[in-house]
């Protein structure tokens, strides 16, 4: 199979409304390598649909331009084609299924509309191919009404697979199923894209979908490409605290405060909760010779130490069992610190320790500090 | 049972009773009228019942009831096909595409329609006079058309809308071209609006009169309102049993059609009267 | 650079095929409503009798037509009508709205039977009203001598009051079940737990429809009034068979005038009754709009 790369240079696209013009999209520049599965992840209003709809052919960008191989498929001024010409399929949040045609049309309605429609023999095969392939060859005459949501998102794939497009686009094609089955289909959606090595491209606004499914992820904020890495990159090296936020579940612990020196240590003052800061991450820190930081550490980092050994001391509001492990929360002026620790902690306070190597600092600018 | 409870029993039963009376009484009258010998009956108490009345109106040539008919039935059921057709065009333009203009036309539309018909209509009969059409089917489909596509494309706009936009943008991406999405898409799924907005041009058509009767001149193109409403006896006095005849035999089509297909009726109400 | 952005969004295939879906209802509506308007304000400044060449008068006609008492009385009418019309078409719509969004039995035939008049055809049913008036055998008559409201017969279409009477009561007969529908479904809008919620907090039946079914309702009610106003405004057909216009010309709406003069083959003059009506119309339009958003902004 010859899969598609997709190049993306400094792609814009904004609106003109009644309130004045609008940017989504800013000087987007992407590569899509071929059979990659990439994720694009970020908040709501992000930008992230609408680059999924330039890609698609749904909308025209405002600047920039677009390649599928070396093909020139849009530029604002030049070239511009429609979805089908680029060769691409689509699986939509809202599965899209057309209410009226049962699942076998549904699925056999992109060979319809083809310069050269196959005979209806080899339709039937093709649709019966891929319905098996996806396991609802039992359900080709029902209608979507009739289908679990389960069911519907497995025919609307199908849709999208039968003719071998060249890219798949899919927007938050999981978020309608409840939780269990989400899981299950996005083992199962990733294991399909291995086997077709078709390039996919896959919009989302749940990390741990994006953490799961991507062999590297997109993550915008406000119409801008804020990182661009794999999964364990990205996790691991936030460049920014908008990505460190946005990336983990629960969210990384963030502290903002003075530095201070004190005894030939390090201190973060932070509204009243005062950090020693270890030491390798202190030399680096005078160094670069800075008044106000933020720290970022996950949860998992902060360790429960004995007395005497702490970098810190919380004082503990609220214990959550969750199964494997426990949830510390402590109530901050700040927001809410959590600490993930596989024992019960006792008693009304937390002496924590942190580690170097999984600290995580931010200027005031909220850009990440290299140590 | 409390006291508020009985009052409104009594109310319901009381306004239930007028409505019933209100609303059947003329029609009930007419029908009633339409199978008696004579109208005169309440004062002078002699009266026979039979079908006479509606064998004339359907035998005597002279009268032609069926021309009238049969002019009301072309003129409105070409006119509901045509405004159909273009109005959900149109509606589907206006509703999920992208053009400089789209939240101008349904207004600019909107505004046509609330020119009163008299100020159309004599300017209509000069220009028809000139292409020699007065007294055609054509005098009256052309204005009806135009006449009757702003409420189409209303009511097929507001059904338009409820349908999600990822269906046209998945069909789009499965290549179906505007024109297939229409079609194989939009169509079907908005059929029941679609119709009942046919019904409502139908039944506005077959209603219509001032246009009517200063386009037409004869029973070669004049439509039922106007064979009635200039129903004529011979010596002056309104045939009254006949008359009510054609009456019956005119509205009782539309009442069927309008108690069978009330549901959409109403819902096509609703979808043009959203509008405001 | 925004302004070519601006255009530049639009995938001129795209804009190209919706002009193409849209053409052929702005062809029709232009060459059938437009051009006709514009035709008959050309045609309204011009003297255009049958039995004199045509020729150019400016805005005489309008001076004539404004300096003549038929025109005032016409106006007079048509407003008259209108408000009588709109104003018992509210009232009994609100009360069989109200009934119909009761549950009873029956209810359903009654939602079906309400449709019957609107469903009837405007000319057929003014002819059924023409034999109810009826002065020596009409049912109307019967029941007030009858009834003992009157020891004479009414001559309906013989005083100016009993045409008006009978011309109004024949249109709230017909239109009455389009504004019950509206009203309808505005009350089915209203959530059932705002009542159930004023019931525990002790409102009465009544305190209830006037403390919460009205206040919910109006902007419904607007809505079905200002269609029925516009519809009013321009009523032609019940005049044409009930009354013709009389008597003495009492009955005459804009309408009905502009059609005596296009039928007298005065076109110049008819052009211009037609350009007034239309203005009276998108006046009282405005007029109407503005009361809207007026009660809009209110909320």
């Amino acid at each position: 199979m010859n899969a598609t790369k997709i190049t993306i240079k400094n792609l814009a696209k904004s609106f003109i409304t009644f309130r004045g013009r609008v940017d989504v999209l800013k000087g987007i520049d992407l590569e899509i390598e071929p059979g990659e599965f990439f994720v694009l992840l970020g908040p709501s209003g992000c930008g992230k649909s609408t680059l999924l709809n330039l890609l698609a052919g749904l909308e025209k960008p405002s600047s920039g331009e677009l390649y599928f191989d070396q093909e020139l498929v849009a530029s604002a001024t030049g070239k511009f084609s429609g979805p089908f010409e680029r060769d691409i399929s689509m699986v939509f949040q809202s599965y899209a299924l057309y209410p009226h045609m049962t699942v076998e049309e549904n699925i056999a309605f992109p060979l319809t509309n083809l310069p050269q429609v196959p005979a209806p023999e080899v339709m039937s095969a093709k649709v019966r191919e891929t319905a098996a392939l996806l396991q609802i060859d039992h359900l080709l005459d029902r209608k979507p009404a009739e289908l679990s949501g389960g069911q519907r998102q497995r025919v609307a794939i199908g849709r999208a697979i039968v003719r071998n497009p060249k890219v798949c686009l899919m927007d938050e094609p999981l978020s309608n199923l409840d939780a269990k089955l989400r899981n299950e289909m996005r083992a199962h959606l990733k294991d399909l894209q291995k086997k077709l090595g078709v390039t996919s491209v896959y919009v989302t606004h749940d990390q741990l979908e994006a953490m799961t499914l991507g062999h590297r992820i997109a993550i915008m904020n406000n119409g801008v490409l804020q990182q661009v890495g794999t999964p364990v990159e990205i996790y691991r090296a936030p460049i920014n605290q908008f990505v460190a936020k946005f990336i983990g579940s629960p969210t990384m612990n963030m502290l903002t405060g003075a530095l201070l020196e004190e005894n030939s240590a390090l201190y973060l003052q932070a509204d009243g909760l005062r950090i020693k800061l270890p030491e390798a991450t202190a030399a680096s820190l005078r160094a670069k010779n800075l008044k106000q930081i933020t720290l970022g550490v996950r949860p998992e980092r902060l360790y429960v130490k004995s007395e005497g050994e702490q970098n810190l001391t919380l004082p503990v509001s609220v214990i959550e069992n969750v199964g494997p492990e426990f949830l510390v929360y402590s109530f901050h002026k700040q927001g809410q610190i959590v600490v993930r620790t596989p024992e019960e902690p006792t008693g009304d306070n937390l002496n924590l320790a942190l580690d170097a190597e999984h600290l995580h600092l931010f200027d005031e600018q909220g850009n990440r500090i290299s140590c | 049972m409390t006291r508020e409870t009985m009052i409104k029993n009594f109310l319901i039963f009381s306004t239930g009773l007028f409505l019933l009376a209100f609303t059947l009484g003329p029609f009930i009258w007419m029908l009633w009228i339409s199978l008696a010998d004579r109208a005169d009956f309440l004062v002078t108490g002699k009266v026979e019942y039979s079908f006479s009345n509606y064998y004339q109106v359907l035998s005597a040539h002279s009268l032609h009831f069926l021309d009238y008919l049969t002019n009301s039935l072309i003129i409105s059921t070409i006119t509901a096909v045509v405004v159909t057709f273009f109005s959900s065009m149109a509606a589907y333009a206006v509703s999920r595409m992208r053009f400089p203009g789209r939240s101008f036309v349904p207004l600019l539309i909107l505004a046509m329609s609330m020119f009163p018909q008299i100020s159309i209509v004599g300017y209509l009969f000069e220009m028809f006079s000139k292409a020699g059409l007065i007294n055609s089917h054509m005098a009256l489909i052309l204005p009806y058309i135009a006449w009757t596509i702003p409420i189409a494309l209303w009511i097929n706009m507001s059904y338009f809308t409820q349908i999600p936009l990822d269906l046209d943008k998945a069909a789009l991406v499965d290549g179906a071209g505007r024109m297939k999405v229409l079609y194989k898409i939009i169509f079907p799924l908005a059929l029941p609006g679609i119709f009942s907005s046919a019904l409502l041009v139908f039944i506005a058509c077959f209603n219509e009169f001032l246009f009517a009767i200063m386009l037409t001149i004869d029973y070669t193109a004049q439509t039922l309102p106007v064979g009635i409403a200039l129903f004529q006896g011979l010596h002056g006095e309104i045939p009254w049993g006949n008359l009510m005849a054609a009456s019956a035999l005119a509205s009782v089509p539309l009442v069927i059609l309008t108690l069978i297909f009330q549901r959409y009726i109403v819902a096509g109400l609703m979808g043009g009267a959203v509008k405001g | 650079m925004a302004s070519n952005n601006f255009l530049q969004n639009y995938d001129k295939g795209e804009v190209r095929t919706a002009w193409i879906f849209i053409a052929p209802l702005l062809l029709v509506v232009g060459v059938f409503v437009l051009l006709p308007v514009l035709g008959t304000f050309y045609s309204s400044l011009f003297l255009d009798v049958s039995y004199l060449p045509e020729h150019f008068v400016g805005l005489r006609n309008y001076v004539n037509l404004l300096s003549s008492p038929d025109f005032w009385q016409a106006l007079r009418f048509t407003l008259a009508y209108t408000v009588a019309a709109v104003t018992l078409e509210a009232f009994f719509g609100i009360i069989f709205a109200l009934l119909l969004n009761e549950s009873f039995p029956g209810r359903g035939m009654l939602r079906v039977v309400i449709l019957i008049p609107w469903a009837i055809p405007t000319i057929v049913s003014a002819r059924t009203w023409q034999l109810i008036y009826e002065y020596t055998y009409g049912v109307m008559n019967y029941l007030v001598v009858n009834c003992g409201i009157s020891a004479e017969r009414i001559n309906w279409m013989g005083t100016e009051l009993g045409a008006f009477c009978a011309l109004v009561f024949a249109d709230v007969w017909k239109t009455t079940p389009f504004v019950v529908l509206i009203l309808l479904a505005g009350l089915q809008a209203i959530p059932e737990d705002i009542y159930q919620q004023a019931k525990v907090d002790g409102a009465g039946m009544f305190r209830r429809f006037y403390k919460i079914t009205l206040p919910m309702l109006m902007p419904v009610l607007v809505i079905s009034l200002i269609f029925r106003t516009i519809d009013s405004l321009r009523m032609f057909d019940l005049v044409y068979v009930l009354t013709g216009g009389g008597p003495g010309g009492s009955t005459r709406t804009l309408s009905y005038l502009g059609f005596e003069a296009f039928a007298n083959d005065n076109f110049g003059m008819g052009s211009t009754i037609s350009v007034v009506t239309f203005v009276v119309a998108f006046a009282i339009t405005l007029i109407y709009l503005r009361v809207g958003k007026f009660s809009e902004q209110l909320k």
